[in-house]
């Protein structure tokens, strides 16, 4: 392994990750320097519930009536956010549990969600440039997001059966592509991540304050015989 | 106006009228005198007060809805205006939003304030882009919140709107209607302007129609009294147009032997500040509920069929007022259920046999918490209940919410996407539509005239009162 790629692998990812945190934490401080706003009245239903349901959602695709009668986004998420995972669990097996991909179907399963995360990604693309609604709130930084995070993808395919002896390209370009993802993340909307949370603690907050979350689905005993 | 469909660059381009702001400046009304009703100044710099209002206003719960969105599109497919004009994505609740969120990027999100073009973030150039603002967050959505609840991410598109709603109404920036409605209920702590010479006449006119019907001279809607178990509240529109309720919900009462009291004073339980997006104005009429629970030392208060009016009082009211709640308030359903399953009161679903389906309101069934309690009552008032599809907290807006009915300049758009409640009507095959909201009703009224359906539309108290099975003397 060259210098250089050792170099990638290690120290400037150490970096470009410290270098997210911080901006992370900044950016949580600056949330919650805003105050949050207050609730009065008597609950209905059970808050912890509501905000359990409400996190929740993500697993629960039945309970959104978008995705529920969108089953194909709805996997098309689950294979791109899957990907992410799988994406950022290979920048650190490669330099520090190597020993996992020498397992060929470790490898191969990474390659396999990766690459119909990459075409999942180009999917996304055609729609974000052919649907009209899509165009008209697409904004740069999406546009660029989602080629970033396809071609992240694409480069991970290549690198995860890390064989640097045979080329070292596959992996310097992921690793590139891995620094720059790290640096320009906490500025684009893929940092969404961070702010789900956030948003979906909020909503099941008030939505189980008052009993709409869980969401009612018929047979519930009605107020007045509880 | 025509009443036929319009496009949506008809709706942005409508001028804002001020004819109504010159008339209360010109009378020096009291609510324009004391600051709360806020007047259009053409010379006044709006724009910079936007920005410093916009600052104010932002929670946590606001920024997080700011930052959230993902564009991804989800929102679109849940949204009856953009369900009903598939060809305008300006309709699209993302895209609503993000006339708000464009302005919070360039001031609050770095990548915004650096790089704005990148983010889409900027500000409104001038008053008239203000004023295309004030129509798309009146005109093209009615805070339903179906959207909010279909979003991934958790994003509450209509808090946004509403967030801008009552930036713009701090500038005066608003549809006619919604100006004079908030000036009356400033003026008069009633959102119709029903005088107290007027409430006290109707309700002592209900009284007597309701003791002629029961044939029972003890039957008293009693004002003021104090130490009751409940100060029953109601809707202006019960007053000025359909006092029937009052009348059903007076007999109700009597039936059951209950102790209870309607207020001279705070008794309109419903809410423009919810529309408007002033808190100010939600706090004011809210607080005067709860201080004349309060002052009659009331028990409970309980709330007579409205969506907002519901979602208002119990939930939204004690936020805007800041006053802790320290009274149990409920819907006059749940008194409903209670009467008829302690027997204080019986039905005969027998006496009620068209064909009824259910329309849920926005405000109840997705911002409040009712949804089976209607659906426990209708399966023992009527013989034949027909469920729409979908419904709940999935079900579409009557087209009437939001404050819409009271602007009629975007009457023909609200017509056009009204296309979606029609069908929906139209696929229970019912004759009879039940709702727990007055501006449900009319509403729905609209739809059923506009798409020329057959059906009529009803609230529980009318069936309740249809079914009573009267003891006999």
């Amino acid at each position: 392994m060259s210098d250089f790629l050792r170099i990638m692998e290690n120290e400037v990812q150490i970096v470009a990750l410290s270098f997210m945190a911080i901006v992370y934490i900044i950016r949580l401080l600056w949330m919650f320097h805003f105050a949050a706003a207050q609730e009065l009245t008597t609950p209905v239903g059970d808050t912890r519930v509501g905000i359990s349901y409400s996190m929740l959602n993500v697993v629960m695709p039945w309970t959104m009536e978008s995705t529920r009668t969108h089953w194909p986004f709805y996997i098309q998420f689950v294979i791109f956010h899957l990907a992410v995972i799988m994406g950022i669990s290979a920048t650190f097996i490669i330099p520090y549990w190597p020993g996992l991909f020498k397992l060929n179907s470790v490898v191969i399963m990474f390659q396999i969600v990766l690459a119909a995360a990459t075409v999942v990604g180009i999917l996304r693309l055609i729609r974000r440039m052919t649907n009209p609604v899509m165009r008209l709130i697409s904004t740069p930084d999406d546009y660029f997001s989602l080629v970033l995070m396809t071609l992240f993808f694409a480069s991970g395919v290549f690198a995860v059966p890390n064989t640097y002896e045979v080329s070292e390209w596959p992996l310097i370009l992921f690793f590139i592509m891995t620094t720059f993802f790290l640096i320009y993340v906490p500025f684009s909307k893929i940092s969404h991540y961070l702010y789900y949370p956030f948003t979906r603690y909020f909503l099941g907050k008030t939505m189980g304050h008052r009993g709409v979350f869980p969401r009612k689905t018929g047979g519930e005993l009605p107020a007045g015989l509880k | 106006m025509s009443e036929k469909s319009i496009n949506i660059l008809d709706v942005v381009n409508l001028p804002l009228d001020i004819k109504e702001h010159e008339k209360a400046v010109e009378e020096n009304i009291p609510s324009v005198k004391e600051g709360n009703l806020k007047i259009y100044n053409p010379d006044g710099d709006n724009v910079k007060k936007l920005l410093t209002l916009l600052k104010a206003k932002l929670s946590r719960q606001v920024v997080g809805s700011m930052v959230g969105c993902v564009h991804c599109g989800m929102c679109t497919e849940s949204c009856h205006y953009a369900l009903a004009r598939p060809d305008d994505p300006t309709m699209a609740p993302a895209y609503k939003a993000d006339q708000i969120r464009r302005i919070f990027k360039k001031h609050f999100d770095w990548t915004g304030k650096i790089v704005p073009w990148w983010v889409h973030a900027g500000d409104p150039k001038d008053d008239e882009e203000l004023n295309r603002l004030k129509n798309i967050v009146f005109g093209t959505c009615t805070g339903c919140r179906r959207c909010t609840l279909n979003c991934p991410m958790g994003v509450d598109t209509a808090t946004l709107i509403r967030l801008t709603r009552g930036l713009l109404a701090e500038l005066g920036i608003v549809p006619e209607g919604v100006f004079q409605v908030s000036r009356d209920q400033w003026e008069t702590g009633n959102q119709m302007a029903v005088s107290e010479e007027d409430y006290l006449d109707t309700i002592e006119w209900m009284e007597d129609e309701s003791q002629d019907e029961l044939e029972d001279p003890s039957l008293k809607i009693p004002i003021d009294k104090e130490d009751c178990d409940f100060m029953y509240t109601v809707n202006p529109r019960e007053i000025k147009y359909d006092p029937r309720s009052l009348g059903a919900a007076a007999k109700i009462f009597h039936l059951a032997g209950e102790s209870w009291t309607m207020p001279k004073w705070g008794w309109d339980m419903t809410n423009f500040g919810l529309f408007s997006g002033d808190d100010k104005l939600g706090g004011f009429v809210a607080r005067n509920l709860y201080e004349a629970a309060k002052r009659l030392r009331a028990r409970r208060i309980v709330i007579s069929e409205c969506g907002h009016g519901y979602r208002s009082s119990r939930w939204e009211g004690y936020n805007w007022g800041k006053y802790k709640q320290d009274l149990p308030s409920e819907s006059v359903l749940i008194t409903l259920i209670r009467y008829i399953n302690e027997g204080r009161i019986k039905v005969d679903p027998s006496k009620n046999s068209l064909p009824i389906t259910f329309h849920d309101s926005c405000n109840i069934a997705r911002s409040g918490d009712l949804t089976e309690e209607p659906r426990w009552l209708l399966h023992r008032l009527c013989t034949d209940f027909r469920e729409m599809h979908p419904n709940r907290a999935d079900n579409f807006c009557c087209t009437g919410g939001g404050g819409a009915l009271s602007m009629v300049e975007y009457k023909p758009l609200r017509m056009e996407v009204a296309k979606i409640k029609a069908d929906q009507l139209t696929a229970t095959g019912a004759k009879v539509v039940c709702t727990i909201c007055h501006n449900c009703i009319d509403g729905l009224t609209d739809v059923i005239k506009h798409y020329k359906l057959d059906m009529k539309v009803v609230q529980i108290l009318e069936l309740v009162e249809n079914a009573l099975v009267l003891p006999e003397k």
